[in-house]
């Protein structure tokens, strides 16, 4: 249940407009970055970059969970990240698949993510006229989580695949299972991380860090898939930047916890003692 | 592809298995986090787990039948039965949990006699409580929403197959929009409900129109798609 922040909308240091520009230009970039390095050097090495891509818009779509469920949405947290990604993947198969019968492959992303946009905005609106939420941010917000959801499946898909063609997506990326893994893992780094810190105190530095430990989590998981679909350097490369991404941001998260609480203690050994 | 009346009939078999699935979503007696600690009538977790794990399993039996037959009766009543066998089980071993771990009896706070049973239910509350475990008539009303979004389930799938012949493309588009369908149905209903004997059950027409909408748009994307091989 989703109790935290009651009903005055979440404070954010982040301007999200800011937060959506970034996460916006930094996953289509990063992706279509990927995809050309991939192309061009005829290698697939540089599928990382799209995982790290997949990392932009898993901010974005942490920051819009954070601001519509600190409304209270009834439901839980983790409702409002499988709609995310429920709406991303029909967005990013629509896209693809659309791209690659008008003969435009690379169009892909770009379409994906007006389908996802237009597709978000839509669900708010439903939201908020049919179902009656009343929450202001919800027509924006649900634009922000599709389009979110649609660009982390499509970054950590390109990650697997190494290409963005719609027939390796779906050989490489489909048919062999892993979207199941990209499935979770994205969902959880979009909806974990205000899952984990809401409250009355939840701070949106210490929430977005926590979404960015998880994406790296979620890119050891495609790490591991890449093992399989391109071989030892792509997949161990991305496995390896994944850990360290990881690793960094689970100490800066530790760090910003040990900031905001007031007061870390040991609890000692099990089994307590009596006193 | 090629527009032509299979196209209109692919598109409204999924619209219809969309609004199943958000219907069905108001029948599935969903406690949330007060039912996990025994404080609500209900299984104890949330709408869209509930949905989602009956409407998979229905997924999944009308994929296996459909391995087997294109009959689409059978294929419907398979993903019915699968998801109904998930949710009922779901629902029976939650009840030894709560019968035999917890120690409550089963009553539900929202009616005072229950419809089925006709045994008088505010006696068996516990003070502080809006009922407790899976009463006889959630559990019927439980069975129904299970086999409803399974049949749901089924009548996405079966014409997304028939449009992209990709059985793991088909599984994958199918489970997004069920979510789609099953999470604007747990808003409509904000969380929690009892059954069909819940005065929120009254509000399923709301997550019709709503539902509707939203299966309309991703019908039209989804006979859009190709198999891609």
């Amino acid at each position: 249940m989703s109790v935290g922040g009651g009903g005055g909308g979440a404070p954010s240091a982040y301007d999200p407009k800011k937060l959506r520009m970034y996460g916006l230009v930094g996953s289509i970039v990063g992706i279509y970055l990927g995809s050309i390095l991939n192309s061009a050097l005829n290698t697939e090495v540089f599928s990382f970059v799209g995982a790290i891509a997949a990392i932009f818009a898993v901010v974005m779509g942490a920051n819009s969970v954070r601001r519509i469920c600190a409304y209270g949405i009834g439901t839980g947290v983790p409702s409002i990240g499988m709609l995310a990604l429920g709406m991303g993947i029909i967005a990013v198969m629509f896209g693809l698949s659309v791209a690659e019968t008008m003969g435009f492959g690379l169009l892909g992303p770009i379409i994906t993510l007006v389908y996802a946009g237009v597709f978000g905005y839509i669900i708010g609106v439903i939201a908020n006229k049919v179902i009656k939420f009343n929450i202001p941010v919800m027509e924006e917000g649900n634009a922000d989580l599709s389009m979110a959801g649609a660009l982390a499946i499509l970054g950590w898909s390109f990650a697997v695949s190494g290409t963005l063609g719609y027939a390796d997506i779906v050989n490489d990326v489909l048919m062999t299972g892993y979207i199941a893994i990209i499935f979770i893992a994205g969902g959880l780094a979009i909806l974990h991380p205000f899952n984990a810190c809401l409250g009355p105190d939840e701070k949106q530095d210490r929430t977005l860090v926590n979404a960015i430990m998880v994406g790296g989590l979620a890119m050891v998981a495609t790490g591991i898939a890449a093992l399989a679909t391109q071989g030892l350097a792509a997949g161990l490369l991305q496995l390896i930047i994944g850990f360290a991404l990881w690793f960094y941001f689970f100490k800066m998260y530790y760090k910003l916890v040990k900031r905001d609480a007031s007061a870390v203690v040991g609890t000692g050994l099990l089994p307590p003692t009596v006193q | 592809m090629n527009f032509d009346i299979n196209t209109i009939v692919y598109i409204l078999e999924i619209i219809v298995g969309g609004l199943l699935v958000g219907i069905g979503v108001h029948f599935v007696p969903v406690g949330g986090a007060p039912a996990a600690m025994a404080q609500a009538t209900g299984i104890g977790t949330g709408t869209v787990q509930l949905a989602a794990g009956s409407g998979l399993t229905g997924l999944l039996a009308a994929g296996l039948m459909m391995s087997v037959t294109d009959n689409l009766w059978l294929i419907l009543a398979s993903g019915a039965v699968g998801a109904g066998i998930m949710i009922g089980s779901t629902m029976l071993t939650g009840s030894w949990i709560y019968a035999y771990a917890v120690g409550v009896p089963f009553a539900s706070a929202k009616v005072t006699y229950d419809p089925i049973t006709g045994l008088s239910q505010p006696p068996y509350i516990a003070p502080g409580t809006v009922g407790h475990g899976i009463p006889t008539v959630c559990f019927a009303s439980g069975l129904i929403g299970g086999m409803m979004g399974g049949l749901g389930g089924a009548m996405i799938y079966y014409p997304l197959y028939l449009i992209n012949g990709n059985a793991a493309l088909s599984a994958m588009f199918a489970i997004g929009i069920f979510l789609v369908n099953a999470v604007i149905a747990s808003w409509n209903i904000q969380g929690t409900i009892e059954g069909f004997h819940d005065p929120k059950f009254k509000k399923w027409p709301f997550a019709f129109r709503a539902c509707a909408i939203a299966s309309i748009l991703l019908a039209l994307a989804s006979v859009l798609i190709t198999g891609g091989a």
